[in-house]
């Protein structure tokens, strides 16, 4: 296009075209255009973290931890060293910098230095020529622990004298919502439920394991690419583990292979930064399947007991819960997500009175994190169980129910805060009642019978 | 490295002719990714469960983390970067796009390659056929449907453009 | 005997981190003198969409064809911190901070566009790769032309976009405040079939109602309801992490079952646009409302077919047989008194 020239401006203004105005349809905005991405993802184009390799480059492998509590007596890694093609062999006398990190709190240790807190806790990292020397060197650490006594449940790790797995106590975080009168929003209820939901830990299973390749570039950067839901965080914690400043690092995004919350923490990022910047040599660590869910988080089990009160009308009038979440060995984000959870805990509901406590708890199982869903999904559970039971005890259809009870504008939330026009909860109804209409469907005539 | 495991790999990968020499005992995923320099088969399990590694072998669907390389002597190879290229896309491939089933794109390659698998066998099946054709490519991303619905697409596509009935009367 | 059942299961979701945790995200756009324009924005593409999502709104708001746009993602030495990709915070904090670069760059476009044009800037609206003057649509240049203008005068062709919606903290006693900026909406129905004799459970028809607020790119917002709904399925019915002793047990995917194909039905995503005007567009995020609901959407369906309520993860066919009380439990169970609601 040669539009730079000196009578740009009568060129400018030739075109003459038809008015367009404000109002009408969306160009772009509304369309299911071509995804930017997915041209070299369908022809296997796309570099992935584990897919990167340069010249000189050194395999990156990770010691996990075979103990869920215990001291870290010893660590002898002079085999390990000496296995022909190892460059380097890493504990965590070896970090330059501070030996601590964590997405909300730093409580987790790059390598665990005098205790283990999980199996699966990262202990000692090799770098060697190929993934074969690497993987004999893991195997030729001698690692000497004392076991400690454990807590694998929050009720255990909340008894009075359990082991401690941190200093200050197991207890991370508790929340408290408390709004309107909850006695008598349950002395309005006609009719109270009361139970008790347990949910399970989640893998992600991105089917992308973690993965993490670093190398100094001429200017000394020291890069490192990995596939990361935030680059900025893991550059400020990979800079404080090796004490360098944070403009001398660099963390770029790779094509990702999912991640659903748990590439949010810092996953291999931190550790193949310490083995590229030990050796000076560009250093690929891809975790295999089993090594990234030993290692990595989960969603958090919980354990909610919730009573849920309506009145003959079919109007709720209060709600009270206790959650235990199970944050595991480390906080990661354990505390915003069993917060959270407490918030969510009555669903997109109205109850003037709510009373919620939850505690998030230190275990010695493995690190629970962010998982979509954010502690929102363990809520669900328990409060559409609530609802559905409560909707089938007075005898109303569980969608009306649900329709009479959903916050609307003007009506709050948990917290108090007031619902604006954007509250889209009963618009979600309304189109599933229009759904079973289309597929001539009805809630009540079931159970139906089949054998 | 130990020199008296060295093997000589003499095979065809997506229509040329490779001749190497390099270390032995390894898996085909192994010797596509690090000696070839094919990334484009991936690793997502490496135990035979997620299907990420699927490549043909001899016209055949494997799996990349559990053959040995030394099987692939001798054999023609196809992976995904033998299928097609950007400016000329296979019509799985084009289809998938089209029905938006790629998402973060690591079960894409080898759901491209059993699909291929499947459409070869079979080049009119049923959506149950479908199913069953990828049920051992795991994908955490899309929930399916619309790599279901890529496919059938793709095999319609290709009905289209092919003599009608031949290829199926041969598997029937 | 088989059993079928059908249920309903809705959530309520605080979009971004809330309890003033920074939530803000930078964009910088660059324009070249064909018009073709350069967004460069800190946050990450895992497979979402991100990418497609922050060109098709820059697309629209500068009025150019979605092809001209080229995004550069999640790079600490290119590109401004854009924030974390959580709590379905992406459409709408990153989204509305490339609108805002977009009108950061559009404001000199304008006044050289106003000077050429000898009209008032503000009257000129971006569209269909044109620089009009409202009032007077004769008066109008292309946007192609306007960028080789904008370069060869020397203009400022760079738009930088802040956008935050960092929030106050609740109350630490009662958690009464503000909590998010918006929240997002979703229900869901099942039908499934219950096989008695083996536990199995079988989701046959999953629909999901999910209020995007605004759907940028439907087909995307169809993938995130149907591969979360799957995933959400996995969570209800199959994903079962055993730990014994602090240890992950099964941590591997021959013994960690995730969904196959073969395990899900074809999701039905029922998009709902219920306009958010804090959103880009009036969009929302959707990643995690399809997820949330479900698990209980499917346990309510259950309940309907036995008339039995599932209050646990996962309803695996041994732990629906030990419900149905055709297999002993011998787990030790979590009773109330275990659990006391703690003082007001
Ligand atoms: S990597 Fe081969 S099946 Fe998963
Ligand atoms: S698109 Fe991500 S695993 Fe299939």
């Amino acid at each position: 296009m040669t539009i730079l020239n000196e009578t740009l401006q009568e060129e400018e203004l030739k075109i003459q075209t038809p008015s367009i105005s404000r109002k009408d349809e969306y160009e772009s905005v509304g369309k299911s255009v071509l995804r930017k991405d997915s041209v070299p993802k369908v022809t296997g184009k796309a570099i992935y973290t584990g897919d990167l390799h340069m010249p000189g480059m050194l395999f990156g492998k990770v010691l996990l931890s075979t103990q869920a509590h215990a001291l870290i007596k010893s660590i002898d890694v002079s085999a390990a060293a000496a296995v022909p093609g190892v460059k380097a062999v890493l504990t965590s006398r070896d970090i330059p910098g501070e030996n601590a990190f964590g997405i909300a709190i730093p409580d987790q240790q790059v390598l665990a230095e005098t205790k283990v807190r999980y199996i699966g806790e990262p202990v000692a990292i090799v770098a060697a020529e190929d993934i074969f020397a690497a993987e004999q060197a893991i195997s030729q650490i001698q690692v000497e622990y004392e076991p400690l006594p454990a807590v694998f449940s929050p009720f255990d790790a909340l008894k009075p004298g359990a082991p401690a797995v941190h200093a200050k106590g197991n207890i991370l975080y508790h929340t408290k919502v408390r709004k309107g009168n909850i006695e008598r929003g349950f002395d309005e209820a006609a009719i109270i439920v009361e139970n008790i939901y347990r949910t399970s830990g989640q893998d992600h299973a991105p089917i992308e394991p973690e993965a993490g390749f670093a190398w100094i570039d001429a200017e000394g950067v020291l890069n490192v690419f990995s596939g990361t839901q935030y680059a900025f965080r893991d550059r400020r914690q990979i800079a404080i583990a090796l004490n360098l400043p944070m403009n001398r690092v660099r963390v770029a995004n790779m094509t990702m292979g999912g991640g659903f919350g748990r590439k949010d923490d810092v996953t291999a990022e931190i550790l193949v930064a310490l083995l590229a910047w030990k050796t000076g040599r560009p250093v690929r660590l891809v975790y295999s399947r089993h090594e990234a869910m030993m290692s990595q988080t989960h969603r958090h089990p919980t354990y909610t007991r919730v009573r849920t009160g309506a009145n003959k009308e079919g109007k709720l009038t209060a709600m009270e819960g206790v959650i235990y979440g199970d944050t595991g060995a480390y906080a990661s984000l354990g505390l915003f997500v069993i917060k959270k959870m407490a918030l969510h805990l009555g669903g997109p509901y109205y109850y003037p009175n709510y009373k919620s406590d939850s505690f998030s708890v230190y275990t010695n199982n493995p690190i629970f994190g962010a998982f979509r869903g954010f502690g929102v999904l363990q809520a669900a559970v328990s409060h559409e169980g609530q609802i559905d039971e409560l909707a089938e005890k007075l005898g109303m259809d569980p969608i009306e129910f649900r329709l009479r009870n959903c916050l609307r504008p003007g009506l709050s939330f948990s917290t108090g805060q007031l619902m604006t026009n954007a509250c889209g909860i009963a618009t979600t109804l309304e189109r599933l009642q229009d759904y079973l209409v289309e597929n001539g469907l009805s809630i009540e005539l079931h159970p139906e019978v089949s054998a | 490295m130990d020199e008296n495991n060295l093997i000589k790999m003499e095979l065809t990968v997506n229509g040329e002719a490779v001749s190497m020499i390099v270390k032995g005992g390894r898996r085909l995923l192994d010797f596509l990714r690090d000696d070839l320099h094919l990334t484009g088969t991936k690793e997502g399990c490496g135990e035979g469960e997620c299907g990420s590694c699927t490549v043909h072998l001899d016209g055949q669907s494997v799996l990349a983390c559990l053959t040995p390389m030394e099987r692939a002597i001798g054999c023609s190879v196809l992976t995904i970067e033998g299928v097609g290229s950007p400016t000329n896309l296979h019509p799985v491939q084009a289809a998938l796009l089209d029905e938006g089933g790629v998402q973060c794109g690591m079960c894409t390659p080898g759901m491209v390659m059993s699909a291929l698998d499947l459409l070869e066998r079979n080049p009119d099946p049923t959506i149950e056929e479908i199913i069953e054709g990828i049920s051992g490519n795991l994908c955490r991303c899309t929930g399916y449907k619309k790599i279901i619905y890529g496919i059938q697409q793709a095999a319609q596509e290709l009905q289209a453009a092919s003599p009608a009935g031949t290829v199926k009367e041969s598997v029937e | 005997m088989k059993l079928r059942g059908i249920g309903v299961g809705s959530m309520m979701y605080g979009l971004g981190y809330g309890f003033a945790r920074p939530d803000f995200s930078t964009t910088d756009i660059e324009l070249a003198p064909d018009g073709t324009v350069t967004i460069w924005n800190g946050a990450s593409e895992l497979g979402q969409g991100l990418q497609t999502l922050l060109c098709q709104l820059v697309a629209e708001e500068l009025g150019i064809p979605y092809e001209d746009t080229f995004i550069i993602t999640a790079d600490t030495g290119r590109t401004p911190d854009a924030g974390p990709v959580s709590a379905s915070r992406s459409t709408y904090v990153q989204g509305n901070s490339a609108l805002k670069a977009c009108r950061d760059l559009k404001k000199p476009m304008a006044e050289l566009a106003g000077e050429l044009l000898k009209t008032d800037p503000d009257q000129l609206i971006f569209k269909k790769g044109l620089v009009q003057d409202q009032n007077e649509p004769s008066r109008s240049i292309s946007f192609t032309n306007l960028a080789g203008g904008m370069h060869q005068r020397g203009r400022r062709v760079r738009g930088s976009g802040y956008h935050s919606i960092t929030t106050g903290d609740v109350d630490k006693e009662t958690s009464q405040g503000d909590a998010y900026a918006t929240y997002a909406w979703a229900s869901q129905l099942a039908e499934v079939e219950v096989d008695t004799e083996t536990g199995q459970v079988t989701v046959l028809r999953l629909a999901s109602a999910t209020d995007a607020g605004k759907a940028i790119n439907p087909k995307m917002v169809e993938g995130q309801i149907e591969g979360g709904a799957v995933q959400g399925l996995g969570f209800a019915l199959m994903e079962d992490m055993k730990i014994e002793q602090g240890e992950f047990k099964n941590a591997k995917l021959s013994t960690y079952l995730i969904p196959t194909a073969a395990d899900v039905p074809m999701v039905e995503p029922l998009i709902v646009e219920v306009y958010d005007p804090t959103g880009p567009y009036g969009a929302k995020g959707v990643a995690e409302p399809a997820t949330i609901p479900t698990a209980p959407t499917i346990f309510n369906a259950i309940a309907n077919a036995l008339g039995q309520r599932v209050r646990f993860t996962p309803a695996t066919p041994e732990k629906m047989l030990k419900l149905l009380g055709k297999l002993e439990e011998k787990e030790e169970q979590i009773t109330i008194e275990d659990m006391p609601y703690p003082e007001p």
